[in-house]
C-alpha cells in the first residue's frame, strides 16, 4: 500500500534482490513470530517457541551484520532503507528484545500460562522498531509505530491481577493513541502542504508552508512523546514503574532507540530556528530527570526518571545535528554509539530489579539494597558497573557515549548548552552513587533475607550486559571501526 | 632486549597491584591473614621497583623515560582518525611521586593491622586498586588514558572512606566524589575540545600544538583544566571537602589521601595546566599566587580553630598546598622545584601525623584535645615521633619541609614580592598552631585518668614509620640529589612558559636560572 501511495504507477513490481537481502531481518522475525504462533498450537511442540524465539532473533542479528558489511540502499521502491544505520539500530532492536526475553524467564508467576503471547508480542514490536529505524517514508514509520506500539500496550498490563501494571498499561495506551493521532495529523497536514509523505520526496519540496510546518511540529511531539523528552515525559515515571521489569527493560532500551532513530532520520525536516527550543527542551529535560530521579526512593522508579535524563542527552545529539556538525555524520554516530551503550547498561540496570523482585516485590525499594554488597557481591558488582555506566564513568561504555555527545555539540557551538548538560550529569551521579553506596557501604536490615541469586537466565543476561558495558567502555576503537 | 625490559617496569609497577587485587579477590572470605600478607608482599615489591625506577632515573633529561606505548583504539577526528595509546612514561615532574606512591602504599598496607578490622578482604582490594588507579594517573603520557586513571582512582577512595570511614562517612564520601566530578567532568569539556582542534592525545605532540590554539581557546581549556586540578589539590575555595574526607576517613586513607591523591591535583596543575599552556598559565598566575597565599594563610587560622586534632592536621594541608601552589605559579625555577619537592614533603610529614593520630585513635578512640594532655610522659616514644613529625611540618631547617617552603619563598619572592611575604607570615602561623597542638597532646599534667594505661608504640608501628622518617632526614640534609632528579623536566616547562613570557617581565628575573640549570644537565651527561 505504500509503494502505491508512494508511485503514481499503480502496478506492483517484482521484488528485486537488493529487497530480499535488505528485508531479511524482518522476514526472519515475521517467521519467528509465525513459527512460534503454531508451537503453540500444535500439540507437543511448546518448547519450540522458546527455539523459534531465539533463532529468529540471532538471524536477524546475523542478516543485520551482512547488512553493515553491504548496505542495500533503499529498497522496497523506495519505502525502506537497508543501510548501515538501520542495520545497527536493528541489531540493538534484537539485543534488547532478547534481553528483555531472557529476564522474563521465570519473572511471571501467576501469568505463566499466557508467557506465549509475552514472547509473540515481543518480536511483533521488534518488528515494528526495524519498520521505524529503517523507515523512509512517513507512512511506513506509522505502521512500525503501531506494530511496536500495540503490543506493548498489551505488555505494559501483562500482570492483570495487579492494578498497576494494568493502569500503567492504559496510561500507556491512552497517551500512545493520542501521540499516534498528532503523528497521523501531522503526516496529513504535510501530504496536504507538499503532495508527497517520502523522506526524499520532502527533502527535494521542503516545508516553508505554515501548514506544513503545524505538520512537522506535530509529528515531532508524537516523536517527543515517544522519546520522552519534556514536555512530554509525564507518562514515563508511572507507566515504567508500573509495567512488570522485563517490559520495563524493552521499552527503556527498544521503543527509545527506535523513535530516536527516526527523529535522526526527519531532524532535516525541522526549520533551524528550532534549534534554540531543541537545546532548551534537552536541558529542562534533562533537568526534570535527574532532580526528579534525585528524591526517589524506588528504584525502578528512580532508573524512570533516569532515563528520561539520559532522552534529554540524546536530544543534544539531535540539536546539534539540526544545526550542523562540521563533522557531517558524527550526531548519527554519537547517538548510535550513546544509545548502543544506554541499551545495554539500562537493560542490565532494569534487568537486576527483575532478578531481585523475583525473590520478593519490596526489592524494588532502595533501602532493601542495603547490605547487598556483603551478601550477594557480584549482583551487587554488576548493578554497580551499570550505574557507574549510567553515570557515564570512564570504562564503561557510558562515558564514551557522553564523550561523542559533548563532542558533537562542543562543535556545533553550544558550549552553553554542553555545560549545563555536564553540570546535570553531576547531579545523575548523586542518585547512581546514592544506589552504590546503599549497596555497599550501609548494613543489611535485620531480618530481611538476601535475594536468591539463582536465575541462569537472568545471570546469563547480565553477564552479557556486564561484558558489552565494559567492552565499549575499553575498545570502543573495535565497535566504531566495525560497527559505526 | 633493553627497550623491551624497560616497557615491563611501568607496567609491572602499575599494574602488579591490580593482579594482586586480583588474587586477594579469589581468597576465601575468612584467609584475612593471608590477604594482608598478600597486600604486604605485592606492596614491597612495587616498592622495590619504584626505588630502582627513582636510582636508575636520569634526572638531567627532560624527555620521558621507561616508556611504554601500544596503540588502543582510534577516535573520529577532523582530518581521519586520532590514534589514541596506552603510553606510560615517567619524567622528572612524576619520578618523585610515583616513588612515594610505590613506598607509602607497604607503610599503609602495615598501618590497617588494628583499624580495619571488618571486611578486611574488600579493603585490601581497594587499596591495592588504589595504588594502580594513582600510578596511572601519574604516568599517564596520553590524555585519554590519565583522563580514565584519573576518574577511576576516585572510586576506591570512595569505597574506602563510605565503608571503614567514621561516623558522617556517608556524607563525607557522597562529597568528595562529587565535588571531584564535578570538576573533572568539566575537564571532560577541554578534553573534548583540544582533542579535536589538534588531532592528537599524545602529551609530548600535544605540548608543540597547544601554541597554534588561539588565546581564548587556550585559556577556556586552560581554565577547565585547571579547575578540576584546583578542586583535587584542594585550592582555597574548593577545599570544604577536605576536612570532612579526612575527618572521617580510616587512617589509612588518610595518609594515602594526603600523601598522594591529593598530589594528583598539584601534578596536573604543573603537567597539564602550566605544560600545555604556557601562556594561559602565564596570564592566570597571579591568581594562583594569590589563591596559594590566602590558602597559606586560611588553613592555618582554620588549624588553629580546631579542636579535632585529625581536622587540625587536615586543615594543615590546605595550608602547606598553598605553599605548592604558589610556588608553581611563580613560574620561577626555584618556585617550581621547591613546589615539586614540596609535593612530597607535605606527604612524608603529613602522613607520618596521620599515622601518629591513628594510633593514638586506636588506643584511646577520641580525637578531642580534651581527653589528652601529658601523653609524653605515658608514651615517650610516640612523643619522640610525633614532635620529630609536627617539626618536619612546621619546616624545621634540617628537615625536609624546610627545603621545601624556602625553595618556594624564594622562587615567588621573584615573582611576587608581595604573595611571598603573605607566605612566610604562614609559616609562623603553621609553627603557632602546630605546636600548639603539640602542647595540649602531648605536654602538661595527664589530666583524664584513662591516659595513664597507654601503651607505647610497638615494633610494627614503630618499624612502619621508620621509612618516613629516614626520608623526612634524608631530605632535609642533602636535598640536591631528589631536587636535580627533576630539574630536567621543570627547565623545559620553564623555557616554554618563558617562550611566551613578554620581554620586559623577563628582565625582572634571574637570567641566570635556565642557563645555570642547562649546564648541570650537560655536566651529568
Amino acid at each position: 500500500m505504500m509503494a502505491l501511495l508512494n508511485n503514481s504507477a499503480m502496478e506492483f513490481q517484482a521484488l528485486t534482490s537488493a529487497d530480499w537481502n535488505g528485508g531479511a531481518p524482518m522476514l526472519c522475525v515475521t517467521a519467528g513470530i509465525i513459527l512460534a504462533l503454531l508451537a503453540e498450537v500444535l500439540p507437543g511442540f511448546k518448547p519450540a517457541r522458546h527455539v523459534a524465539f531465539l533463532a529468529s532473533l540471532c538471524a536477524a542479528v546475523l542478516f543485520e551484520m551482512r547488512i553493515l558489511g553491504a548496505p542495500q540502499g533503499t529498497i522496497f521502491q523506495g519505502t525502506f532503507s537497508a543501510d548501515r544505520a538501520s542495520a545497527l539500530w536493528g541489531i540493538l532492536f534484537c539485543f534488547s528484545g532478547l534481553l528483555a526475553w531472557l529476564y522474563s524467564r521465570r519473572y511471571y508467576k501467576e501469568e505463566k500460562p499466557f508467557l506465549a503471547e509475552h514472547d509473540i508480542l515481543m518480536l511483533c514490536s521488534v518488528l515494528g522498531m526495524m519498520l521505524m529505524a529503517g523507515a523512509e517514508d512517513l507512512l511506513t514509520f506509522f505502521v512500525g509505530l503501531e506494530l511496536l506500539s500495540v503490543p506493548l500496550y498489551s505488555l505494559a498490563c501483562f500482570r492483570r491481577v495487579r492494578m498497576e501494571s494494568v493502569e500503567a498499561g492504559l496510561r500507556y495506551f491512552l497517551l500512545g493513541a493520542f501521540a499516534a493521532g498528532l503523528f497521523l495529523f501531522g503526516t496529513a497536514l504535510m501530504y496536504v502542504a507538499t503532495g508527497t509523505i517520502s523522506l526524499a520526496g520532502l527533502r527535494e519540496t521542503g516545508l516553508d508552508s505554515s501548514l506544513s510546518l503545524l505538520g512537522v511540529a506535530l509529528m515531532a511531539s508524537a516523536l517527543f512523546f515517544k522519546v520522552s523528552v519534556f514536555p512530554f515525559q509525564f507518562w514515563v515515571p508511572d507507566v515504567y514503574q508500573g509495567s512488570p521489569t522485563p517490559v520495563t527493560v524493552f521499552m527503556a532500551t527498544g521503543t527509545k532507540a527506535a523513535a530516536f532513530a527516526f527523529l535522526m532520520k526527519v531532524v532535516f525536516l525541522l526549520p533551524a530556528s528550532a534549534a534554540g527550543i531543541l537545546s532548551i527542551m534537552a536541558i529542562a529535560t534533562m533537568a526534570i530527570g535527574n532532580l526528579g530521579a534525585l528524591i526517589q526512593e524506588d528504584l525502578k522508579r528512580m532508573l524512570g526518571y533516569s532515563s528520561v535524563a539520559h532522552a534529554g542527552t540524546l536530544l543534544l545529539v539531535v540539536t546539534s545535528s539540526l544545526i550542523g556538525d562540521p563533522q557531517a555524520g558524527a550526531p548519527l554516530q554519537a547517538a548510535l554509539y550513546y544509545m548502543a551503550a544506554y541499551v545495554f547498561t539500562a537493560a542490565g540496570a532494569f534487568g537486576m530489579i527483575a532478578m531481585l523482585e523475583g525473590s520478593g516485590e519490596h526489592f524494588t525499594k532502595l533501602e532493601s539494597l542495603r547490605g547487598l554488597g556483603t551478601r550477594r557481591p557480584l549482583l551487587a558488582g554488576a548493578l554497580s558497573i551499570f550505574m557507574l555506566s549510567l553515570g557515564g564513568f570512564p570504562a564503561t561504555g557510558g562515558f564514551f557515549g557522553k564523550y561523542f555527545v559533548f563532542t558533537s555539540t562542543l562543535r556545533a557551538d553550544m558550549t552553553v548548552v554542553s555545560v549545563l548538560g555536564v553540570l546535570l550529569s553531576v547531579v545523575a551521579l548523586g542518585y547512581y552513587l546514592r544506589v552504590i553506596m546503599t549497596m555497599w557501604m550501609r548494613p543489611p536490615v535485620e531480618g530481611q533475607a538476601a535475594p536468591s541469586a539463582y536465575r541462569p537466565a537472568a545471570n546469563f543476561a547480565t553477564g552479557l550486559c556486564v561484558f558489552f558495558v565494559l567492552a565499549l567502555g575499553f575498545a570502543p576503537g573495535w565497535f566504531l571501526e566495525r560497527f559505526f | 632486549m633493553d627497550g623491551r625490559r624497560s616497557e615491563l617496569v611501568l607496567t609491572a609497577i602499575t599494574f602488579l597491584p591490580l593482579v594482586a587485587a586480583i588474587l586477594i579477590a579469589f581468597t576465601p572470605k575468612k584467609a584475612e591473614a593471608l590477604q594482608r600478607g598478600l597486600a604486604l608482599l605485592m606492596s614491597l615489591i612495587v616498592a622495590g621497583l619504584g626505588i630502582a625506577l627513582y636510582i636508575g632515573f636520569d634526572g638531567a633529561s627532560a624527555a620521558a623515560q621507561q616508556v611504554v606505548d601500544v596503540a588502543w583504539f582510534n577516535l573520529p577526528g577532523k582530518n581521519g582518525d586520532i590514534p589514541v595509546h596506552f603510553k606510560f612514561g615517567v619524567d622528572g615532574i612524576s619520578i618523585l611521586l610515583v616513588t612515594l606512591t610505590t613506598v607509602l602504599m607497604p607503610v599503609v598496607v602495615l598501618s590497617t593491622k588494628v583499624h580495619i578490622d571488618k571486611r578486611v578482604k574488600e579493603f585490601m582490594i581497594w587499596l591495592l586498586l588504589m595504588e594502580t588507579g594513582i600510578l596511572g594517573v601519574f604516568l599517564s603520557l596520553d590524555l585519554i588514558l590519565f583522563y580514565f586513571f584519573w576518574e577511576l582512582s576516585l572510586i576506591p577512595l570512595y569505597f574506602i572512606l563510605g565503608i571503614w570511614g567514621g561516623e558522617r562517612r556517608l556524607y563525607a564520601a557522597m562529597k568528595f566524589f562529587l565535588y571531584t566530578v564535578a570538576g573533572s567532568l568539566l575537564m571532560m569539556l577541554g578534553v573534548i575540545w583540544l582533542v579535536w582542534q589538534t588531532g592528537s592525545t599524545d602529551l609530548v605532540a600535544l605540548m608543540d600544538m597547544t601554541s597554534g590554539l588561539t588565546a581564548s581557546e587556550q585559556t577556556w581549556i586552560f581554565a577547565s583544566f585547571a579547575l578540576s586540578f584546583a578542586i583535587k589539590v584542594p585550592v582555597l575555595p574548593f577545599h570544604t571537602w577536605l576536612a570532612d574526607a579526612h575527618t572521617e576517613a580510616p587512617t589509612s586513607g588518610s595518609v594515602l589521601l594526603a600523601g598522594v591523591l591529593l598530589k594528583m591535583g598539584t601534578y596536573g596543575l604543573i603537567r597539564f595546566g602550566i605544560g600545555l599552556f604556557p601562556a594561559a598559565a602565564l596570564a592566570a598566575s597571579p591568581v594562583f599566587m594569590a589563591l596559594g597565599a590566602i590558602g597559606i594563610v586560611y588553613g592555618a587560622f582554620l588549624a588553629w580553630a580546631q579542636t579535632d586534632i585529625k581536622r587540625l592536621v587536615a586543615c594543615s594541608s590546605v595550608s602547606h598546598l598553598g605553599f605548592v601552589v604558589m610556588g608553581m605559579f611563580a613560574l620561577t625555577a626555584e618556585g617550581m622545584r621547591g613546589s615539586v619537592l614540596q609535593m612530597i614533603n607535605h606527604g612524608l610529614s603529613t602522613g607520618l601525623l596521620f599515622l601518629l593520630i591513628g594510633m593514638i585513635y586506636e588506643r584511646r578512640h577520641t580525637r578531642d584535645f580534651e581527653q589528652y594532655g601529658g601523653i609524653a610522659s605515658v608514651m615517650p616514644v610516640f612523643a619522640l615521633f610525633f614532635v620529630f613529625s609536627m617539626l618536619s611540618s612546621v619546616g624545621l631547617p634540617s628537615l625536609n619541609g624546610f627545603v621545601g617552603e624556602y625553595l618556594i619563598l624564594l622562587g615567588t619572592f621573584n615573582a611576587s614580592p608581595l604573595w611571598a611575604m603573605v607566605g612566610v607570615t604562614g609559616i609562623i602561623f603553621g609553627a603557632v598552631y602546630l605546636l600548639m597542638c603539640t602542647r595540649r597532646l602531648l605536654f602538661g599534667p595527664v589530666t583524664v585518668a584513662a591516659n595513664n594505661k597507654l601503651e607505647d608504640l610497638n615494633g610494627r608501628e614503630i618499624s612502619l614509620m621508620l621509612p618516613l622518617v629516614v626520608l623526612c632526614l634524608w631530605i632535609g640534609v642533602a636535598p640536591t640529589p631528589f631536587i636535580n632528579k627533576t630539574a630536567g623536566s621543570i627547565d623545559a616547562i620553564l623555557e616554554r612558559v618563558d617562550a611566551v613570557r613578554p620581554t620586559q617581565s623577563a628582565g625582572l628575573l634571574p637570567a641566570s636560572t635556565p642557563t645555570q640549570t642547562s649546564s648541570e644537565g650537560a655536566e651529568v651527561r
